[in-house]
Parts: C-alpha cells; sequence; structure tokens
C-alpha cells in the first residue's frame, strides 16, 4: 500500500509541475493547467460562500470532498502537491532515531489552529449571512405585503404583515434574543447554571418563539407565509451579496500557496541561476516575501513534521471536518496491539493511530498499518465507532472568538475605502476582471494568471489594494504592458476573477462593437517630463507603438521658437481617452523610465460604471439607440 | 630531551621502537616540496593579482570588445539588374474552400515571385552558396494577424527558407527582436510557424544574445547593444519586411528593418529617426532585401490595427541596395512624396547607398 501511495505522490507532484511549467504562451495548448486550484475544495467552497455560485470547473473541488466523505484525508498525503512537498522536506531533513520520531508525531494541542485558521476565514466570507438575517424580517414583511396587495387586486380584503404579525413577532424576537443571549453566555463560560436549570430555561425560551410563530403564521396562511419567508430571505441573501464578504483563504490555501510561491519567487529563480525557463527573465514585486514565507513553511518540517499540514492548513481543517463522514479508516485491533507505539514512527497526521484514531487528523498514508509488528492496524469499512476521535479536538471558546474575529476582520479591511470612495490608481486590473468588490469575493491569490502572463506585467500587489487585495494581481505597466491581442489570464483563471474572454469581446469587435473595447485604465502625460513638451526634443515612441486602431495617442504638429530663437517643428503628443484602453505599452516604451511621461492610472476601467471617466462612454448612443429601437 | 617521562609516555615511547617520531629532523624531501609548492602558491596568487589589478577602477567597468557585421553583399554582373519588382495577381480569396488552402497558394506565389526575381538577377546561386548559414531578419515587430499589414508575411518567409534550403544553405536562422511580446509576436504573426515548417531555426532575443555592436555612424557614433548571437555564424543576410506607414518617419521599409535588431535602450533614437536609419545603411550591408508590397499598410502606422488601412497590391521587390528597394516602394507603392523621406535622402547623401535608377531596374510579371 505505502508504495501504491509513494506512486501517487510522485505521479501528483510530477503533474503538478508538469502544469505549472507549460503555464506559458508557448506551450499551453489546452492543458487543464488550473486543475490543481479547480480541486482545492476549500476554493470551491469559499468561492461558493462568496459569490453563490460554482465557477466553471470548480466542481472538481466538490468531488474531492466526496472523496473524502468516503476515504477521508487522502487527499492530504495523495494528491496535495504542497503536502508531498512537506514530505520530502521533512525525509530530507530527517535526522530523528526511532524514540524520538516516535515523540514528535504524537498529537499536539497545537494541531487544532488550522480549524481556528478556518473559521475566521469562512466567517469573512460568509459574513453577507449577518445583514442578510438582519435584515430578513423586514424583507419577508415587504414579501408578504407585496402578495397580499396583488390578492387584494382579485378581490380579497388587504391584511398587512405586521397587522397579522404584530404580536407574533415581538414574542419571536424577544424568544430569539433572549436565547442567544444566553447561548452566547453559555459558550463563553460566564453564565453556567447547573444542569437542573438548563432545560427548562431554553425550554421556556424556545416555548415563546415557537408560540409566537405558530400564532403568526395560522394568522397569516401557512403558504401564503412560506412563500413569504422564500421570497424574502432571497432578497435579502441579494441586498447584502454586495461588499459584504471577501475571500482569504488564499493566503493559506495549499495549493493557491504554492502555485503563488512558485510563480512569483521560485520559478523566477530557478530561471536567474539557469536562464532555462523563460525567454526573458520575469521579476515580481516583492517576490522574496513569497519566497520567504514559502521556504519558511519547508523549513518547519525539520522542527514539527508536517507543521504546515497539521497546524496550519485551512484546507486540511475542512477536509478534517468533513472526513467524519467517511466510511473506510484505520482501526486497532485492540487484542493484537502491544502499546508499542511504533505505529507513530511515521505516523504523517499525527493522528494517535496507537490508541483511539484522531479521524479528522488522519492522512490515509498507511505508514502505521506496515510500521505494525503485530498486525494490530487495519483499513477498514465501517469500523466500531466508539474507537475513533470522530470530530476535531477543539476549544469552543477559541472557536468562537476565531469566528469573532474573522468577522470583525472584514469591515476593519473595507473601511479604507479602497475599494469605493478612495480606490487607488494603482490597482489596475487585468482585462476581464469583474468589478472590484466582487473581485476580492472571487480571486485566490493563486497568481496563475501571472504566471501565464507573457510580458510580466501582472504583478502580485503588496497593499496597493488594501490588505484584502494582498498578492492579487495588478498591472505595473514599468514592468510590462498587456498585450492587445492576449486573454491568456482570463483563461486560466480557476474562479472567475477575471472572466474567461475572448479576443473579440476583448477588442469589441464582431459582435462586441456596441460594446466597446474592454478598458483598464486611461493614459495620462505627465508634461514636464515629457521630451517634446517639456525639453524640445523630437521622441512620440508613444504614439508609435500604441497598438488601437485608429491609435489612442495622436500627434499635433507644431512649430516652437527653441532656446536659441530659431523654429523647430515637433509633434506632441496627446491622449484621446475614448480610444485609450489602459494597455499601458506607452508607459512601458516611453524613453523617459524612472517616472515616465505618459503613465496610466485606474480610472476609465470599463469593469465598473462607477469607475468611468467620460461621459460618452457610459452614455453610449449608440447602445440608447438599439434600446429605443 | 632531558626531562622525566611519565609511565604511560615510556610504554608509548616503547611501542614506537624508542624513537620519538615528533622529535625525527624533516625528510629533506618534505622540506623542499612544502616550501617550494608554498612560495609557489605565493607568487601565483601575486601574480594574478599584479595581473588583475585596476588602480582607477575602469577595467571593471570596461565594456566587452564590440563586435562588427561583415559585409555580406555579393556582387552582381554588370548586365543584370540590382533591383526587380514581381508583379502576380493576388489568389482570390473565394476560390478556396478552406483559409489553409488559401495559404499554401500564396505561399506557393511567393516562393514563384520571389525566386523569378531571382532568376532575373542571375539565379539564387548568385546570393546563396552551399554551406551558407543564412540569416532572415523579418519585420514581426508587434502581435498582430499578418492580415493587418504591420509585419512581414509569413508565407513570403517560408518561400525564402525554402530557397535558401534548396539552394544548399546548411542553416537557416530566423530572428527579430519584435516591441510586443517575442513569442507571441512570432505566434501571432505566424512567421514562427512558417519558418519553422520550412525549416529554419527560429532565435528569440534573450538578453545574453546582446552585444555591443560598432557602427561608427553619425547618430550611432561608436557602439550599441545589438542582437548578435544569429550574426555569430552567419554568411548571407536576407531582410524581409512589409511595406508601411509609419507617423515618425513617413515609411517602414527595408531599411528601418534593422531597427529590429537593436537592443535598449533603443526608444531614445525616436529623438534623431532619420538619423539613425540612415545610420543602417552603414551598419549593415545585406545580401538581399525582400520588400513584400503585396499588403500596403497605408494610415495608422507602425502598427495599423485595422483591415481599412491596409490597401492590396501585387507588387513583391528584390534588391540588393536597401535603399534603392526603399526609395521604389515609397514614391510607387506607398503613394508618398520621395523626399518626404529623409533618412533615404541622408544615407544616399552620405554616400553610403544610392538611389533607385531605371537602368538598374526591371519589373516583370508572372503568374
Ligand atoms: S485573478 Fe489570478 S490570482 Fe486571482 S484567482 Fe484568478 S488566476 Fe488566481
Ligand atoms: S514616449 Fe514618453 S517622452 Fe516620448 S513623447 Fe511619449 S510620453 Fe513623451
Amino acid at each position: 500500500m505505502v508504495k501504491i501511495r509513494r506512486a501517487y505522490e510522485a505521479l501528483a507532484l510530477g503533474l503538478f509541475l508538469f502544469f505549472l511549467l507549460i503555464t506559458d504562451l508557448r506551450f499551453l495548448k489546452g492543458w487543464p493547467v488550473s486543475w490543481f486550484l479547480e480541486a482545492s475544495p476549500l476554493v470551491a467552497v469559499a468561492t461558493a460562500l462568496t459569490t453563490h455560485t460554482i465557477y466553471r470547473n470548480l466542481f472538481w473541488g466538490l468531488v474531492i470532498l466526496g472523496i473524502t466523505m468516503m476515504l477521508g484525508r487522502v487527499w492530504c498525503n495523495w494528491m496535495c502537491p504542497f503536502g508531498i512537498l512537506h514530505h520530502l522536506f521533512g525525509n530530507i531533513g530527517n535526522r530523528r532515531n526511532t524514540k524520538q520520531m516516535i515523540e514528535v508525531n504524537r498529537y499536539r494541542r497545537i494541531y487544532a489552529i488550522k480549524y481556528y485558521i478556518l473559521a475566521a476565514m469562512i466567517a469573512m466570507a460568509a459574513l453577507w449571512i449577518v445583514p442578510a438575517l438582519y435584515n430578513a424580517p423586514g424583507k419577508i414583511a415587504e414579501a408578504y405585503d407585496e402578495a397580499a396587495l396583488a390578492r387584494a387586486a382579485e378581490g380579497d380584503s388587504v391584511t398587512t404583515f405586521s397587522q397579522v404579525f404584530g404580536l407574533s413577532s415581538w414574542m419571536i424576537g424577544l424568544g430569539l434574543v433572549a436565547l442567544g443571549g444566553y447561548a452566547v453566555l453559555r459558550a463563553l463560560g460566564i453564565f453556567g447554571p447547573g444542569r437542573l436549570a438548563r432545560v427548562p430555561i431554553s425550554g421556556a425560551l424556545l416555548g415563546v418563539i415557537v408560540l409566537g410563530l405558530g400564532i403568526g403564521i395560522v394568522r397569516a396562511g401557512v403558504p401564503e407565509t412560506l412563500s413569504a419567508v422564500g421570497d424574502g430571505l432571497g432578497r435579502s441573501v441579494e441586498a447584502s451579496r454586495r461588499g459584504n464578504s471577501t475571500l482569504q483563504i488564499g493566503l493559506l490555501d495549499p495549493i493557491a500557496l504554492t502555485v503563488r510561491s512558485m510563480t512569483t519567487s521560485v520559478l523566477p529563480s530557478v530561471d536567474k541561476a539557469t536562464e532555462g525557463v523563460y525567454t526573458e527573465t520575469r521579476e515580481y514585486w516583492f517576490a522574496w516575501v513569497v519566497g520567504l514565507i514559502f521556504l519558511g513553511f519547508l523549513v518547519a518540517n525539520w522542527f514539527i513534521p508536517r507543521f504546515f499540514c497539521r497546524a496550519v492548513c485551512p484546507l486540511g481543517a475542512l477536509l478534517g471536518v468533513f472526513s467524519r463522514f467517511s466510511l473506510w479508516r484505520i482501526d486497532r485491533d485492540p487484542v493484537r496491539c502491544t502499546d508499542c507505539d511504533l505505529c507513530l514512527k511515521s505516523c504523517e497526521g499525527a493522528s494517535d493511530p496507537h490508541t483511539d484514531l484522531r479521524k479528522s487528523e488522519c492522512f490515509v498514508c498507511f505508514n502505521c498499518i506496515e510500521d505494525c509488528p503485530h498486525d494490530a492496524l487495519q483499513f477498514r469499512f465501517l469500523p466500531r465507532k466508539a474507537s475513533e476521535v470522530t470530530g476535531p479536538a477543539l476549544n469552543r471558546r477559541s472557536l468562537m472568538l476565531a469566528g469573532v474575529f474573522g468577522v470583525l476582520f472584514f469591515p476593519m479591511a473595507r473601511l479604507s475605502g479602497g475599494v469605493k470612495k478612495n480606490f487607488d490608481r494603482r490597482v489596475i486590473r487585468p482585462p476581464g476582471s469583474v468589478a472590484e468588490d466582487e473581485f476580492l469575493r472571487r480571486c485566490i491569490k493563486c497568481d496563475q494568471c501571472i504566471r501565464v502572463c507573457p510580458t510580466n506585467v501582472l504583478q502580485p500587489a503588496l497593499f496597493e489594494a488594501g490588505i484584502e487585495g494582498l498578492w492579487t494581481p495588478i498591472m505595473i505597466s514599468k514592468m510590462g504592458w498587456c498585450e492587445l491581442n492576449c486573454t491568456l489570464c482570463s483563461q486560466v483563471c480557476p474562479t472567475g476573477a477575471i472572466r474567461e474572454l475572448s479576443i473579440a469581446e476583448k477588442l469589441g469587435v464582431g459582435p462586441f462593437e456596441a460594446q466597446g473595447p474592454i478598458k483598464t485604465g486611461t493614459a495620462f502625460y505627465n508634461r514636464g517630463r515629457c521630451l517634446p513638451w517639456a525639453m524640445d526634443v523630437e521622441c512620440v515612441v508613444c504614439e508609435e507603438v500604441c497598438p488601437t486602431s485608429p491609435k489612442a495617442i495622436f500627434t499635433r504638429n507644431v512649430e516652437v521658437t527653441d532656446r536659441w530663437g530659431g523654429t523647430l517643428e515637433l509633434k506632441r503628443p496627446f491622449i484621446d481617452p475614448e480610444k485609450c484602453i489602459g494597455c499601458g505599452i506607452c508607459e512601458h516604451e516611453c524613453p523617459v523610465k524612472d517616472d515616465p511621461a505618459v503613465y496610466v492610472t485606474a480610472i476609465g476601467e470599463t469593469r465598473d460604471k462607477e469607475r468611468s471617466l467620460l461621459l460618452s462612454l457610459v452614455e453610449d448612443p449608440s447602445l440608447a439607440d438599439q434600446l429605443m429601437a | 630531551m632531558g626531562e622525566k617521562l611519565t609511565r604511560t609516555q615510556q610504554k608509548n615511547l616503547e611501542r614506537l621502537g624508542g624513537v620519538n617520531p615528533a622529535e625525527a629532523p624533516i625528510p629533506r624531501r618534505q622540506f623542499l616540496t612544502q616550501v617550494g609548492v608554498g612560495a609557489a602558491a605565493v607568487g601565483a596568487a601575486a601574480g594574478v593579482g599584479v595581473a588583475i589589478t585596476d588602480p582607477w577602477g575602469m577595467k571593471g567597468v570596461e565594456p566587452p570588445p564590440p563586435v562588427r557585421l561583415k559585409d555580406y553583399s555579393v556582387a552582381l554582373a554588370p548586365s543584370r539588374p540590382s533591383l526587380v519588382v514581381v508583379r502576380a495577381t493576388p489568389p482570390d480569396r473565394s476560390a478556396f474552400d478552406s483559409p489553409d488552402a488559401e495559404y499554401a497558394a500564396r505561399e506557393e506565389q511567393a516562393l514563384t515571385m520571389v525566386r523569378s526575381a531571382m532568376q532575373e538577377m542571375g539565379g539564387v546561386e548568385q546570393f546563396i552558396q552551399k554551406g551558407d548559414v543564412v540569416v532572415i531578419k523579418p519585420n514581426v515587430a508587434f502581435d498582430k494577424n499578418p492580415d493587418l499589414g504591420a509585419t512581414s508575411q509569413p508565407d513570403t518567409v517560408s518561400a525564402v527558407v525554402k530557397l535558401c534550403f534548396a539552394a544548399g544553405a546548411r542553416k537557416v536562422i530566423v530572428c527579430d527582436n519584435p516591441i510586443n511580446n517575442p513569442e507571441s509576436c512570432f505566434f501571432k504573426t505566424r512567421v514562427g510557424d512558417a519558418a519553422q515548417r520550412a525549416g529554419a531555426t527560429l532565435m528569440l532575443p534573450k538578453s545574453s544574445y546582446f552585444e555591443p555592436l560598432y557602427v561608427g555612424g553619425e547618430t550611432i557614433k561608436d557602439t550599441w547593444s545589438m542582437f548578435y548571437a544569429p550574426f555569430k555564424e552567419a554568411t548571407k543576410v536576407i531582410g524581409i519586411s512589409p511595406v508601411k506607414d509609419h507617423n515618425l518617419c513617413k515609411a517602414t521599409i527595408c531599411l528601418k528593418n534593422w531597427y529590429g535588431l537593436l537592443g535598449n535602450p533603443r526608444n531614445q533614437f525616436h529623438q534623431d529617426i532619420h538619423g539613425i536609419i540612415s545610420d543602417f545603411a552603414k551598419m549593415m550591408k545585406p545580401t538581399l532585401v525582400i520588400a513584400d508590397g503585396r499588403k500596403l499598410l497605408m494610415r495608422n502606422g507602425p502598427t495599423g490595427g485595422s483591415l481599412n488601412d491596409v490597401k492590396q497590391s501585387d507588387a513583391i521587390v528584390v534588391g540588393t541596395d536597401h535603399v534603392a528597394v526603399d526609395s521604389w516602394c515609397v514614391s510607387k507603392l506607398l503613394e508618398k512624396q520621395r523626399h518626404e523621406i529623409l533618412y533615404l535622402d541622408k544615407a544616399i547623401d552620405r554616400g553610403l547607398a544610392s538611389d533607385w535608377r531605371p537602368q538598374w531596374t526591371r519589373e516583370i510579371t508572372v503568374t
């Protein structure tokens, strides 16, 4: 079994590296290069929470989740490339004897941290639930009243929601508040009445709520209430969807983290050493930070084996939660077992196979079965429930605190205004990106787009897009430019943060004529630095390289009196903001290198109406004509 | 050894046969080798040190010695024209059922046109001999579809590659240092694919492929970084260029095509665009240049981007002198005033090339 596992590990890591290497304009030929990202269940679950949909190939994550619910966390030791790297690194750095190995592989309390991380991240992703629930009663009433009005049109008498629910809503509300407060206090251990008091108190509160509900429903009519509740909840969720969640799982999701580290740090370093990866060397903004974090996690294996997987990985935590349903697991025969603890020698997951197995921690590596000298361990179908620790060992108070942290972190991060009022001129997103708020709910910072970008223009952001936007892609035109006939980033983005585009749509030709080209920003001149403007020197490189037709940069011939009194004929460049698509090649090619005389900023990008610049583009007359016709 | 030994020490001495090796004299051999090798090492280190001393810190910043481009031109018999214009009716799009079929027909036609032109000038063998290494420099500066006329036509490139191999060339290298991303440029213009299918080697510009080139011209007074790697083994050079408009210098044809060999920061040359282009007449003496005038980019140059800017035409111009070819194309194809193109006049005034003359020019038509 262990041999088969090793073969799978080699296969998975090999496939991952192969996909990574061919994510390049030269070799990318319809390969499913984002497969590992799409297969991460955490990506699927978290984006489903933020976007309420499953994008394109993310169902793969649900398949892996299904496998986990059958076999346990096989993903972690058979498929996850980061896990396999940890496995390798741990083996390389291992200088322990059997006894030390057994000790180091015992379960520790810190391994629960990953669940708190997961809780915080999920709370950020699911924050919309809070306003949705908060506003739900109002929306339900609204839905009910509308339906009542419609019924009145057919001859019924109008009874509004507040008429029928007046009394009962008070009862429900007070009951809920009391019950919630009671639950919170108990969870925090502040208010702990004896066993005897617990039942009557919660029973009484529940009774009030049920009674209130009953009165209301009877007065309003069962079918009417049901449809109003469904409708109202839907409306409330829809209304709170925007601006009320952020996706941060990518910071620690193992696949996103690995792809990001490889892209912005490992591969460029390999290239620097060998000149063998890219045709032109790549440079990435603060790549060393990403690289150090990556290396740090790998080296941590020498001190605590599989430290990342055991203590940090939120994907592992998610799989740990779902593994509780799994039908197969490792089971110990207590009669055969001599308590020698040898099964701990190479236990990857620190799942305590020598006692009752901690199912949520087990990576199903089968090492323990191999190591047991008495054949006391087996991988069995439906073993005794009594011999397992099903759920993760969690401290409820910490879990709540983690959730509260997640809930508080997001509004704090958003308060800077970076998404709305105070958005940054440098946050120039690649073409096809969805509007910023939606972007932050989709982008997992995997930097797959950065990997595939042929010109190096895409860069991992530091804090340009706020703390939420750490390592999300932005275009830095000094590093490269957005190639006119290229939509590669949109093809590899696993989550739809960059929607899949066709060239025709990007350029606004053919069926997309009316909608116009996709703009990522607008170029501006700094006439104090531009050679023909400030220094009486010919130039207009920017005009030459401008790729649109007709060119967004045009020139005017001027005759100027030069310093010595002679006349000089010059071409001076101007921007036509209607034609400019913000590709940045003018900025990249401008000979005034350090602070280019022409530069692109985010204003005028078409992904968000609130960021448009020109009236003519917002109120497109041709569109108006179409609408009138 | 006057001092007393302890018991253990005495036992040790006995075990060693009564002689303390630590007190034995150094053998002469060992003395000589050790001192000798030591001295030699010190001497060598000092020698290396002296050899690389650099008291002013100037050796460290010295650029590598500049390279020079060879003269790749060939002399034609005086009876032969040095500029041939070949005309042929372009194949009709609607006559083919697939784009591939049309492409094959166009490639076939390009091959006939270039071959007949060379025939007029004395045959392909005049230019390419057995064992030659030919560098072909197309213009693939932009990441655009070839139909937009901003780049060299892939069919012309593959036709020329095939002609070279047919004449016995050992190796054909196709290279350019585009403005847009190199991989996507070679891909989108289809020049990369066409060249490779015809058997040529593609060379994309890696930074290590650039070397300082001595030009000694008017704008590049001494050296400039150049995409030199392909020229290391080259024995013949052929330029293949589109015929197109250019906002600043008015026309991009064969002479301007060499701009694509320069390394960065080449943008600065826009400050003296005519000077630099006329310098190319000094820098490069090509075997042959081919101006592909079948698709003319009449406006919005040098990038183009709209089919409305492209004019269909029927001529391919082949010549040994890039200035003469450009001069012919400007007035006969681009419909511009010949003297608008300052760099041509400059090159001629500097005695680096000559204008086209009816007596050296022949116009033929093939089918
Ligand atoms: S936008 Fe880029 S970094 Fe973000 S999820 Fe898509 S591919 Fe990954
Ligand atoms: S390239 Fe730069 S310096 Fe030159 S004209 Fe354009 S903006 Fe001015």
